[in-house]
């Protein structure tokens, strides 16, 4: 589903170089929910930004479902993130002034969808994070953890083979982050792939696979030995795993 | 994707509110200054008679005399001398000699009614196309033979008789019991393009009446208007002024066609030079033949104030889509983040760039709405300053369509800028921000 090679990803000022990924592999299968933790500056988000097609990257290769992602145009990178990429952001990112109807019409818009097809995605998807009857509600409306159910119905609703969480529960209380990691559980069990950045040890524990970035280069942690990681970092009392 | 986007533009007028409210504020005081004054220019310089103005012709025959100054302009008026020629001449498809006149109409009631009138050739009506409501023109006879019948504008008519048809009853006008064998339609060029000298309101009401020239002269009704005699002056009485050099009448041509120009021009070249041989006409070369528009130009119908008023809102115009461009900036740097969840979700610049220029233009057709309001404020204060001004000052279908497309262009303008920096949002960089 999602194939980098030696990628590099490098922010230059004309005073600096700032090597944010170096050397970069990592290799996701079609239908696994991959957690990528990491410190702070580590260069999560940047890795889940090149993924999402949202930055260009460097050096190396970058095959998205079999489609090689360098030197596509802005045109061609945009249609490839709105048919094969959803996004659920930390933060919802629900555009206000629009209902929760309409925030889900938006990726769909893009798509060229008739109306009909939209409908029937749009009610389906709201439907399916149990926000079926309110869909002419507007996010202010809503609590946090129904507005990130919300940007999970939207990411759904143009069916994408990848779906990129960046820090989905960040903003959500315990119980509320709780429900949104089982409908994403239930989203990955019905096929969709789904590669989430977390500093919730428990969250990732919860992946299939869980993926750890230093100093912007990845290791692959089994489940076993990132609990093993976790335990150790929590009688040193030190951030760093999760941080 | 348009009403979609559309839509969206409409939803966001309601973000920002104060910053929508400035910005159609902003731009409807903008085009509602440019548009107005813009309506009164496109009236003063309007064709009065598009499908025409080609072909008719003004004719000014120069009887200055020899020592006049280079460069000066020959008189606008000529004399019934040369009037007469030209008449007798018969060049042209059709012509008309005229001159103002005025007077009083007695009416039933015994009281007397000032009013200013034409007196003008049967050819004068078909050559500007007048419209009648009742009857016509008198006939080539009444014409020639200068009879005693009259043709009553529309509000004059309505004035005197109402409704009714006053067509073959007698009124008394300027001296003569007068038949009155029609009556105008609605009828106001503007400007008067028929008679623009002699201090005439250009922009004011169709004359009272019109008789027959042949019998104005015979009935020696005096020129309601400038009369200019160079060198010695006419000898007294009426006849004394037609027979000198003083200048007083108007000459209309209506040609068969623009070409025909040239071959009326040499004509007239050999009448002048006929009477440059018999003494007069010393300058007679600076003669000139003026189609309508030519002839408004050189009778300044445009006058420099109102060139200067426009220039002067175009400027404001200006001024204001400077000040939008401002103002989009900043409601659409709170777009910042819509815009990466927008990119993320697969929208593409081009796509973002449209849907942004049809928010700055539905703002754009909020400030129209809202300029054509302004507009006729504004037009309103403008017809305050002089009669001849409130003539012109009315906006048409087509000026208030174009100060809606003036609005919405004035705000896709402003919104190039703003709408492009938008869509250079990094979005990795909002979205993370947000």
């Amino acid at each position: 589903m999602l194939s980098m090679r030696q990628l590099s990803k490098i922010y230059r000022t004309h005073m600096i170089e700032t090597h944010a990924l170096r050397g970069f592999d990592i290799e996701v299968k079609e239908g696994e929910f991959v957690a990528v933790t990491g410190p702070s500056g580590s260069g999560k988000t940047t890795f889940l930004n090149i993924a999402g097609l949202l930055e260009e990257f460097s050096e190396g290769d970058y095959l998205l479902d079999g489609v090689s992602v360098r030197g596509l145009n802005d045109d061609q990178r945009s249609r490839l993130r709105n048919e094969k990429l959803g996004f659920i952001f930390q933060g919802f990112n629900l555009i206000p002034d629009l209902n929760l109807f309409d925030n889900v019409d938006v990726p769909l818009r893009y798509r060229g969808y008739p109306a009909a097809e939209r409908r029937r995605r749009i009610e389906d998807a709201l439907g399916k994070v149990g926000l079926g009857s309110r869909q002419r509600h507007y996010p202010a409306e809503l609590s946090g953890g129904q507005q990130q159910r919300v940007a999970i119905a939207r990411a759904l609703a143009g069916s994408p083979r990848l779906l990129l969480a960046d820090e989905p529960t960040g903003n959500l209380d315990s119980q509320m982050a709780r429900g949104v990691m089982e409908l994403l559980e239930q989203i990955n069990a019905e096929g969709t792939t789904i590669i989430m950045v977390t500093h919730d040890p428990e969250l990732a524990a919860r992946a299939q696979r869980n993926v750890h970035i230093v100093d912007g280069s990845v290791s692959d942690l089994e489940r076993g030995a990132l609990g093993h990681a976790l335990h150790i970092s929590r009688v040193d009392d030190s951030p760093s795993v999760a941080g | 994707m348009f009403s979609y986007y559309f839509n969206l533009g409409l939803r966001s007028l309601r973000r920002n509110p104060v910053l929508t409210t400035l910005m159609v504020m902003t731009l409807a005081v903008g085009v509602a200054a440019s548009m107005s004054t813009l309506t009164v220019l496109r009236a003063m310089s309007g064709d009065p008679i598009p499908h025409k103005s080609e072909r008719l012709f003004v004719v000014q025959v120069d009887n200055y005399p020899a020592d006049t100054e280079e460069g000066e302009d020959p008189a606008d008026h000529l004399s019934w001398l040369d009037a007469k020629e030209l008449l007798r001449a018969g060049d042209g498809l059709r012509r008309s000699a005229m001159y103002a006149v005025g007077g009083v109409t007695e009416l039933q009631d015994g009281s007397n009614q000032l009013v200013s009138g034409m007196a003008v050739t049967r050819d004068f009506f078909a050559m500007f196309e007048v419209p009648f409501r009742f009857g016509g023109g008198w006939s080539a006879e009444a014409d020639t033979r200068g009879a005693d019948e009259v043709v009553l504008s529309d509000a004059f008519s309505r004035r005197l008789f109402g409704e009714t048809d006053p067509t073959g009853k007698t009124l008394r006008v300027m001296g003569r019991d007068r038949t009155i064998v029609g009556v105008l339609d609605a009828w106001q060029p503007l400007p008067k393009y028929y008679w623009l000298v002699g201090g005439s309101n250009r922009f004011g009401e169709t004359d009272d009446v019109f008789v027959p020239l042949q019998n104005a002269l015979v009935n020696e009704l005096d020129p309601n208007g400038n009369v200019n005699c160079s060198g010695e002056g006419p000898e007294p009485g009426f006849n004394g002024l037609l027979n000198s050099e003083c200048v007083f009448m108007q000459y209309w041509v209506e040609l068969k066609s623009a070409a025909e120009r040239d071959a009326f021009r040499q004509r007239l070249g050999a009448y002048i030079e006929t009477q440059k041989s018999l003494g007069r006409l010393p300058v007679g070369e600076r003669s000139r033949l003026l189609n309508v528009q030519e002839w408004m130009r050189a009778q300044r119908v445009l006058g420099d104030d109102t060139i200067l008023q426009t220039l002067l809102a175009t400027g404001f115009l200006l001024v204001c889509i400077v000040n939008t461009i401002g103002l989009l900036m900043a409601k659409f740097s709170g777009h910042a983040g819509e815009i990466g969840v927008r990119r993320a979700l697969g929208a593409t610049r081009r796509q973002l760039f449209q849907q942004y220029l049809v928010q700055a233009g539905v703002i754009g057709l909020a400030g129209g709405v809202l300029g054509v309001a302004l507009t006729f404020a504004g037009l309103a204060l403008i017809a305050r300053q002089s009669e001849e001004v409130a003539a012109v000052a009315h906006m048409d279908a087509t000026m208030l369509l174009l100060t809606l497309c003036a609005a919405v262009g004035a705000a896709l303008l402003a919104g190039l800028l703003p709408t492009w920096r938008a869509c250079q949002t990094l979005p990795a960089i909002q979205l993370k921000t947000q």
